[in-house]
């Protein structure tokens, strides 16, 4: 069998931009109000702690010992502790130890952990065991024991803290910076430039650094806040700062000694260290998010909604949905005119009519994915269902199921299995169809298995919910079921885990628990693509098999012209979300009607033609959806 | 089972034995010597020498390494500098207050971090789980040693439910042990508790986008099993590693909020030994809380090979 697949044609689209550049994530980086508050906060308290002496209204250590563990009054805005010190303008040079020490305890680990990663992710071999020993032995210590450590060695000091600090996080930068360095060294770009004679320190700074510099701002800013977190916990504990530098965690030291007395000295400096770590948190989830383009914000959706799209807009949307989705549709009248439908089956079990599947784009616009589609599947027939990546075709399997994905929905139409309605039922009510009707086998054959469960209790499982069977009943049939898909020594095997089978036998496995439930009809999606030819050749076989034995309907869903050809009893072509002819195996192969499915099958590379260059299929409908006649 | 175990031994053991190499050496990184941080400012190079004679600090270290071997094979971990006190004598007598209060911080993370972290798993974007997730990324901002202050504040100086000093051994009263714990517990396993439940959440939603989550949907098992049955066994996998990275945590914010409670644990035991530079206990406590964690994480690797299937040796 030969195989050809018709993707290529579509996807020669423009190669997707990068969607991570430095300029895009500032972009979505000020779109999203919840960091933009963060690092206003974060800029507040820098400019408080850079002011301090201009701010505060005393001095650091002035004392007034006439007013000791007061209240709050119009002198001391928030009291005064037991030294008579005024406890805002304590907070507020508190701010500045903090940011002093959690800047330069950040830049310690920094500067210890970046080379380290560097060097362990870049030379490998040796240093990397050693380094990575260096790592694991640091795992078993917690933080703060690391600082104690380091603290009963040295002695205290602003100094010693930054670096017992900085030695904390160290490991944790040099462990990221590894792993980076190793996913980057690997790719093809480091590797062409040891081709084109780069030297290594030209690669690390040139090719690896850049690609450094956005999770290290994360882990910069998350860090900051973790070690800001540490600092206080130290001095605390007295084993931080002199006593006569304030600090937040010293404040809360004196605070704990007077909490039955004075309960609310605990607050300000507690709500400082909160505010500050979080607007840290915040800012290094912000980012990450920006880096990844994982969030917009409910302003831009508006944005989007209210305004007319730039054109940067519009390319990016078209990107965002090109992997789900194809442009709408309009048949031209000569086009819709091509359409053969010879789809009158007199026995149908599944009838699709006039179904329209549509996504929801986030700002709103809905856009159709499959536009008025009319399909039967007669009793025991193998239907194809052919087209090229993001015709539509998969997502026409989903809405059968119900397990379209969020953002997309059947606008209208109606599906219909055996005589009931499909459309618009509730999960309940899809318990009485799915895996009793409907059966469904995906493509990639380890990923349709739970990887931590056995093939038998994946199979075991549906058995009992369909036919009520005892565990012990239920595992006998399951025996029987992968016996029958082809699996041997099947009632030993169902102890296996998914890992331990190939992909041709997890695929029979897949099968035998889509038909747990004796269903009328079995969809395949793409469920031979992923596998060898032999292997396919061999699954097809057995689902023929099947068929003739339990006869029930097969829908096989394929980009694969060969797989088509070969077991189905009828083809529907589909293309842009549309169906254009549906036709016997033998006349669609032999007298194909619609331009399309003529090119399509021009495109397949046969033995006996040899051609130097493969046809390839030009566009039938415009970026717009409009059709070109042809 | 016993080939994972002792496979996973082959990992531990080692790095027991290197962690302790290290903790032995803590001692030569001291800045002059520890006999002269002891004397501190009194300090002649006479009684230097004498000290150092005293504690066997000259000795080649070689000698003074087997000897801490044979010390450390027998449970012998040397005696303090300060009380002269054999130092496993002074660690025994902190580590029941110690682990009562990690137990208690690690049940409170694992129930708040599994619960929250399916709950909101099972049910992305909405309000709920908006709600909660915010107050997760709260948790791990806020400083335990101060919600700890806050808690006894209004739990036990204000409204008095609790006792304000908490510990009580378990062999003197189990009910006062109990009670006691409650307040150390919570404020040790919230920020716990909001790491493991962001862990949860984040490997929930990717286990029921998994393809196989499509395949059993559609074979009609009904969706409560695949979320709690499923999903959840699939989602454990990377969140076991987070209990154990989360256990270390603890172990560290535990040392601290002692002083918060009142709590007689190693967190004391290590903070005297630490100004007074009792190097001795010093590594006493450092290398217990290492083989403990050492020893959690050889638990949770073996759990870890348990659930997933292929992480067991071939």
């Amino acid at each position: 069998m030969t195989t050809s697949t018709v993707g290529p044609a579509a996807a020669s689209a423009p190669a997707a931009r990068q969607a991570s550049g430095p300029a895009q994530a500032w972009r979505r980086l000020r779109h999203q109000p919840v960091t933009l508050a963060a690092v206003i906060t974060i800029a507040i308290i820098i400019v408080i702690a850079a002011a301090a002496p201009l701010i505060a209204p005393y001095d650091a250590g002035e004392t007034d010992f006439t007013s000791v563990l007061a209240g709050p009054s119009a002198d001391h805005l928030l009291g005064t502790d037991d030294f008579g010190h005024d406890i805002l303008s304590q907070l507020i040079y508190a701010a500045r130890t903090a940011l002093i020490v959690g800047v330069g305890s950040v830049l310690v680990a920094m500067l210890i952990g970046v080379p380290m990663g560097l060097i362990l992710g870049y030379k490998g071999g040796w240093y990397d065991r050693l380094g990575s020993r260096v790592m694991d032995i640091a795992d078993a210590m917690p933080g703060i024991m690391i600082g104690f450590v380091v603290i009963a060695i040295l002695g205290r000091g602003t100094l010693i803290l930054i670096f017992a600090i900085g030695l904390i996080f160290s490991m944790n930068f040099a462990r990221m910076v590894r792993a980076i360095t190793l996913t980057e060294r690997k790719k093809l770009y480091v590797e062409s430039a040891h081709v084109t004679g780069l030297r290594n320190r030209q690669i690390v700074f040139g090719q690896v650094l850049p690609n450094l510099v956005g999770p290290l701002a994360v882990q910069g800013a998350v860090f900051l806040g973790n070690a800001i977190k540490v600092e206080a916990a130290l001095s605390f504990l007295g084993l931080g700062l002199p006593d006569d530098q304030p600090s937040w965690g010293g404040m809360l030291r004196t605070a704990a000694e007077h909490q039955v007395d004075h309960p609310w000295m605990a607050l300000p400096p507690g709500i400082a260290i909160v505010i500050t770590v979080l607007a840290l948190n915040l800012l290094g989830d912000g980012i990450n998010d920006a880096l990844s383009g994982a969030r917009t914000s409910r302003k831009q959706r508006k944005r989007a909604l209210h305004q007319a799209p730039t054109l940067a807009e519009v390319e990016e949307a078209k990107r965002a949905v090109s992997s789900v989705v194809t442009t709408p549709v309009a048949v031209a009248p000569a086009l819709a005119q091509a359409l053969v439908t010879t789809d009158k089956h007199p026995d149908p079990v599944l009838a699709v009519r006039d179904i329209h599947i549509v996504a929801d784009r986030p700002d709103g616009e809905v856009v159709p994915l499959v536009s008025s589609l009319d399909l039967t599947v007669g009793r025991g027939e193998v239907m194809g269902l052919l087209g090229e990546s993001g015709s539509g075709k998969s997502m026409l399997a989903k809405s059968i199921l119900g397990l379209l994905p969020a953002g997309v929905r059947v606008e209208s139409g109606s599906v219909e299995l055996a005589g009931e309605e499909l459309v618009g039922r509730t999960e309940r009510q899809w318990r009485e169809i799915r895996g009793k009707k409907l059966g469904v086998v995906f493509q990639n054959p380890q990923a349709n298995l739970s990887p931590v469960h056995t093939v038998g209790r994946q199979l075991i499982d549906p058995l009992r919910i369909h036919h009520g069977m005892s565990k012990a009943v239920a595992r006998d049939q399951a025996a029987d079921l992968l016996d029958m898909v082809g699996v041997k020594d099947a009632a030993k095997r169902l102890d296996d885990y998914p890992h331990q089978f190939s992909g041709g036998m997890a695929q029979r496995v897949a099968i035998a628990i889509a038909l747990a439930g004796d269903p009328d009809v079995l969809i395949l999606d793409e469920a031979t693509s992923a596998l060898d030819v032999t292997t396919q050749s061999q699954v097809l076989d057995l689902v023929l098999d099947l068929r003739e034995k339990l006869g029930m309907a097969v829908i096989n869903i394929t980009h694969d012209l060969g797989v088509a050809a070969e077991a189905c009893d009828r083809v529907a072509i589909m293309y842009h979300g549309q169906l254009l002819e549906v036709n016997d195996v033998f006349s669609l192969f032999d007298e194909p009607h619609h331009p399309y499915t003529k090119a399509l099958l021009a495109s397949h590379p046969t033995a006996d033609h040899k051609v130097d260059r493969l046809p390839t299929i030009a566009d039938f409908v415009t970026a717009d959806g409009e059709w070109i006649a042809r | 089972m016993g080939k994972l175990v002792l496979y996973r031994l082959g990992f531990a053991i080692p790095q027991l034995l290197v962690v302790s190499v290290v903790v032995f050496s803590l001692t030569y990184l001291v800045p002059g010597s520890p006999a002269a941080a002891i004397l501190g400012v009194s300090a002649t190079p006479e009684s230097i020498a004498l000290v150092e004679e005293q504690l066997g600090l000259n000795r080649p270290a070689g000698e003074r390494l087997l000897e801490w071997f044979g010390g450390l094979v027998q449970g012998d971990l040397g005696t303090a500098y300060r009380s002269g006190l054999p130092v496993t004598e002074m660690l025994a007598q902190r580590i029941p207050a110690t682990l009562s209060m990690i137990l208690g911080g690690m049940v409170v993370a694992i129930v708040i971090g599994v619960g929250v972290g399916v709950y909101t798993g099972t049910r992305p974007g909405t309000k709920a789980d908006r709600l909660l997730t915010g107050g997760t990324v709260l948790g791990i901002a806020i400083p335990e040693f101060w919600l700890g202050i806050l808690l006894t504040t209004v739990f036990a100086a204000q409204l008095g439910w609790l006792p304000i000093i908490g510990w009580v051994p378990f062999t003197v009263d189990p009910w006062g042990w109990f009670v006691g714990l409650i307040l150390p517990s919570l404020t040790l396993g919230i920020t716990g508790g909001a790491i493991i439940a962001r862990q949860t959440r984040a490997s929930m939603v990717r286990a029921l986008a998994a393809p196989y989550t499509d395949t059993l949907t559609a074979a009609g098992v009904p969706r409560w099993k695949i979320l709690y049955q499923y999903g959840v066994k699939n989602a454990m996998v990377p969140v076991l590693a987070s209990i154990g990275v989360v256990f270390a945590i603890l172990i560290g914010v535990s040392f601290v909020i002692e002083k918060v409670f009142s709590f007689p644990g190693l967190g004391s035991l290590m903070l005297t030994s630490t100004i007074g530079q009792d190097f001795p206990v010093v590594q006493g406590v450092v290398l217990f809380t290492a083989t403990l964690v050492i020893a959690v994480n050889l638990l949770i690797d073996i759990l870890y090979g348990l659930i997933n299937p292929q992480a067991r040796p071939a």
